[in-house]
């Protein structure tokens, strides 16, 4: 089977030296590279902006206590 | 946009491999065809089912999936999308996966990002547990090669994870080679299965 990639385009990125370390922090944690972990942010971040667009919350939830969280979303 | 590669099924009558098309993109449009043929047919064979007293705990498992509704509900998201597998015209299997947020469980990858197949299933005629004779085979196999090469496109090294529906558990562990962690009471106490990045290039070498 051949590979499905769609044809992707090229971009600058501006970070501060904080954000460029927690990118690095990411990219070492996750094994993938920091144009992944950015792929992935982006499409966790459309997610949630689409799902509070319509009038939905995000919360985390605590694995043992059950206790929730509500992630505020400025 | 959709893309669509060469694949190939085999046609279980004529016991050889055919041309098909592995669509990453499924739209709207070919989920509603796919569902105008697949719904009539299992309802149909649903009914046959009834009518012979086959017993409902050997009816397709996934038999109220509404592939239309799924489709309509993540089109909107990057980190949703849809595979298929065209053949003869028609769809002869679906898949959703997810492509961010989902980490790993199994100890040796615990913590790192994997794509998880949220629904896999092939048209209604390809199933044995409904029709004496599959007309296709191997829509599963190819559905789950496609979910691997996009894990190592993503960089997940092959990582896999998903919930099998119990009727499904002996194929992703012995056919395919997928560990099972056991049942998960988040979510309906289906067993999770998830594919390392060895496993994932021993499928691929196998097929």
């Amino acid at each position: 089977m051949e590979s499905t990639a769609q044809a992707r385009k090229t971009m600058t990125l501006n970070l501060t030296e904080t954000e460029m370390k927690a990118l690095e922090e990411l990219s070492t944690t996750k094994d993938i590279s920091k144009t992944a972990v950015l792929r992935q942010a982006l499409r966790l971040y459309q997610m949630v902006e689409v799902r509070i667009a319509r009038g939905e919350k995000l919360f985390f939830e605590h694995d043992a206590s059950k206790q929730k969280a509500e992630l505020m979303m400025l | 946009m959709s893309e669509r590669t060469a694949v190939y099924l085999k046609d279980r009558k004529a016991g050889e491999l055919v041309d098909a098309m592995l669509v990453d993109g499924v739209t709207r449009d070919e989920v509603e065809k796919a569902e105008s043929v697949w719904k009539p047919f299992l309802d149909q064979q649903l009914k046959r089912m009834q009518a012979e007293g086959i017993p409902k705990n050997r009816w397709p498992q996934h038999r109220h999936w509404d592939w239309r509704q799924k489709q309509e509900s993540t089109e909107t998201y990057l980190a949703y999308r849809m595979f298929g597998v065209e053949c003869s015209s028609q769809m002869q299997g679906l898949m959703l996966v997810l492509t961010a947020g989902k980490n790993a469980r199994i100890d040796s990858e615990r913590g790192k990002p994997m794509v998880y197949v949220h629904f896999l299933a092939a048209a209604p005629w390809n199933l044995s547990s409904i029709v004496d004779e599959p007309r296709y085979t191997l829509v599963g196999s190819v559905l789950l090669a496609a979910v691997i090469h996009l894990s190592l496109e993503e960089e997940f090294q092959g990582r896999i994870g998903l919930h099998s529906l119990p009727q499904s558990d002996a194929w992703y562990r012995d056919a395919c080679g997928m560990t099972d962690l056991g049942p998960d009471p988040s979510v309906q106490n289906l067993r999770y299965f998830e594919m390392t990045p060895k496993q994932a290039a021993e499928f691929l070498e196998e097929r």
